[in-house]
């Protein structure tokens, strides 16, 4: 009874008085705490320096702009509950975020149902612009068919014949697999795929597996094993000579500064990977001053991939919103449809009919440097798909 | 005698929630259908925990097998909702009496240990049947009658639903049933030799705690339009251990008034920091160390030294 009521006057503050020249709001959902912070805390730090930049140049249609951020906890449920209570009582104009392909599809949902705009800046599942596509559903980052499909294209390159394939049995893993093997018939026809493992989410033991990959004779791996996974196995793998044998062409951006940078000096020969954004590098001339913006506020030189996703993110609300000249979500739903902009990567667009925006990553070989305590891709090709 | 005015109590707080609709607020109304379901779900493992003296590690279990049950009856077999919630609820119940059958044979952390694990034997099935759960993507999208759809009817369907719930318990716990499980949880060898066959009542008092529990789930599925395997998860079942323990075991409203809080607590914690397990392991010393009897105990204890006014 009395929570009731309590609950009745925190709604009606809520609803508040409407001021003509209320903020933008932007609400906003990344895993702060637990094992996914790794990868939500600098996305986050990229999602406030766009809207710290925004704001300094006057916000979004000459209104400032509120971001709301709140933490998923990488649970889908709790993801729901927080997004509705941004949309319901915050009354936030647009979400964003998520990590997890579950938390994304949550978020889809909730999306879905209260008619606001849902951009997903990190989660790649592909049924969101598939299946489960809506109005309402877009897509900053890539999905596991683009990944799948560079991956396919390096493998034909690389003129891999006998392969062997790793994945984590779990709905990414699941998904790259399909993506590779939907794109391999046609940049390496030739190649047979002899092996193929599935490791558990969270496996930190790969003995098991590296001497099965070891005697299966293939010339190289193709590789959904990410941040720790991927660095439990280079622990195990690497004494036995396992990287002398063999390319290592892998998704999950273990091609980041962040798994360079944590593995060192141990990071292994004949790695081919991927990252959404180098620190270091650039295909776009306002990199430069993004990345020098960035390290200024994470207080480091050598910034993580994540932030830049955060950032495109942000970059897209307010170029739809100020396309609409609107923020009601069925215009700027509208506004993100086709909508090309420039960003720290280059130039996007959003595809009209999948709501999946044509980023690429940057993927190379992952070389030693004379001066660095670090291996650095060199060199680095930006891969965007058409 | 207080029967009557636990009906009047009972009677007047249905009443006030049916009318928070009129509030207006969008909030409120999730807000609550939130805790509503929560505390049907805490409610139903009190009928182990605080009747018969059972210690569940694994309710998640049931709340996830009716939250999955009910989805996919309605969205993958286009069931209509008034056959798959009573199909889900029953699934919940004959899955618990499966379970059940083979855990009360164990008591204590043997017992405890078991439902674990067969609660992680659950999760793990919704984890790995990818072409029916979903996997680790979750079940969304569940279909829904068009009548059910809005926020507000989905409010009175779930008040309506978790007062059936809740009435029902009553009965069942103030029953001859209930009183036996009381005599089987106080001492377990006598009521054995004054001629109960304890653990045939500790089976069916399992297997009416996940038939309720799989109600709890079933909304909470169709709330959220989605299911997923954290759902299932041990995480889950410890939540809801908590609320029961915080709103006091030895009370038939003490899980209801615990799910409220914690829930509203861990809500509204979420708004100004990410840090809701430090609050958390803070509320789980305060109990242990000073609320053994939850809030409920606290309450009384209050009146027992002021004098009953």
């Amino acid at each position: 009874m009395k929570y009731s009521a309590m609950l009745a006057a925190v709604g009606v503050l809520g609803a508040g008085a409407a001021f003509a020249e209320e903020p933008i709001k932007i609400g906003v959902l990344y895993p702060l705490t637990g094992g996914g912070a790794v990868y939500g805390v600098p996305a986050m730090a990229g999602h406030q320096l766009a809207v710290e930049e925004l704001n300094a140049k006057g916000g979004i249609l000459g209104r400032k702009i509120e971001s709301v951020e709140r933490d998923d906890k990488m649970n889908p449920s709790a993801a729901s509950s927080t997004m509705k209570e941004l949309i319901t009582k915050d009354k936030v104009d647009i979400v964003l975020g998520g990590l997890s392909s579950a938390v994304g599809l949550s978020m889809s949902e909730v999306s879905k149902q209260e008619k606001v705009v849902y951009i997903s800046t990190i989660p790649k599942t592909i049924q969101m612009t598939t299946d489960k596509l809506h109005k309402y559903v877009f897509r900053t980052a890539a999905n596991t068919d683009q990944e799948g499909d560079a991956m396919a294209l390096l493998a034909g390159r690389n003129k891999l014949a006998k392969i062997c394939h790793l994945e984590l049995d779990y709905a990414y893993g699941n998904d790259l697999e399909a993506g590779i093997l939907k794109a391999l018939p046609k940049y390496a026809p030739d190649a047979k795929i002899v092996l193929t493992l599935k490791p558990k989410l969270g496996a930190t033991d790969f003995n098991p597996f590296i001497p099965q990959v070891m005697s299966a004779g293939c010339d190289g791996v193709l590789s959904g094993l990410w941040g720790p996974h991927f660095v439990s196995w280079v622990k195990q793998a690497a004494p036995l000579g396992f990287f002398n044998k063999v390319k290592w062409i892998s998704g999950g951006e273990i091609g980041s500064h962040e798994i360079a940078g944590e593995l060192k000096g141990d990071y292994p020969d004949n790695v081919i990977s991927n990252t959404y954004e180098l620190w270091y590098h650039a295909n776009d001339p306002s990199h430069k001053e993004f990345q020098a913006r960035l390290a200024k506020k994470l207080n480091t030189q050598e910034t993580p991939q994540w932030a830049a996703l955060g950032y495109i993110g942000v970059m897209y609300t307010a170029a739809a919103m100020e396309k609409a000249k609107s923020t009601k979500a069925d215009d700027v739903a509208a506004a993100l449809e086709g909508l090309t902009i420039g960003t720290p990567v280059g130039k996007l667009t959003i595809d009209a009919k999948s709501h999946q925006a044509n980023i690429g990553q940057f993927w190379g070989p992952m070389v030693k440097k004379p001066d660095r305590a670090y291996r650095m891709m060199d060199p680095a090709e930006y891969i965007q798909p058409k | 005698m207080p029967q009557s005015r636990y009906l009047i109590a009972s009677a007047i707080v249905i009443l006030l929630l049916a009318l928070l609709p009129l509030s207006g607020s969008r909030y409120a109304i999730d807000l609550t259908t939130e805790v509503l379901i929560y505390a049907l779900f805490a409610l139903s493992l009190n009928v182990l925990i605080g009747f018969t003296g059972n210690i569940s590690f694994g309710h998640a279990a049931y709340f996830a097998i009716g939250g999955y049950g009910c989805a996919i009856l309605l969205t993958t077999y286009n069931w209509p909702l008034a056959a798959s919630l009573p199909a889900a609820v029953v699934l919940a119940g004959l899955v618990a009496a499966v379970v059940g059958y083979f855990c009360v044979r164990l008591t204590q952390i043997y017992f405890a240990m078991l439902t674990l694990a067969f609660a992680m034997l659950v999760w793990g099935v919704a984890f790995k049947w990818k072409e029916v759960t979903g996997g680790d993507d979750g079940f969304t999208g569940i279909k829904m009658p068009e009548l059910l759809t809005s926020p507000v009817a989905y409010f009175y369907f779930t008040l309506a639903m978790v007062t059936v719930g809740v009435a029902a318990l009553w009965v069942i716990c103030h029953s001859a049933f209930g009183l036996t499980l009381v005599a089987v949880r106080e001492n377990s060898v006598r009521a054995g030799f004054i001629g109960i066959d304890t653990r045939r009542m500790r089976w069916a008092a399992f297997t009416v705690a996940g038939a309720f529990g799989g109600l709890a789930g079933a909304l909470f599925g169709m709330y959220h339009r989605g299911m997923y395997i954290e759902n299932a998860f041990w995480t889950e079942s410890a939540n809801v251990l908590i609320m029961v323990l915080l709103g006091g075991i030895y009370s038939f409203i003490g899980p209801i008034i615990g799910a409220a809080v914690l829930h509203l607590l861990q809500t509204f914690t979420n708004q100004y920091t990410p840090y809701w397990p430090t609050v958390l392991g803070l509320i789980l010393l305060v109990i242990v160390m000073v609320l053994p009897d939850g809030l409920i105990g606290l309450v009384s204890r209050v009146r027992a030294r002021w004098g009953r006014a």
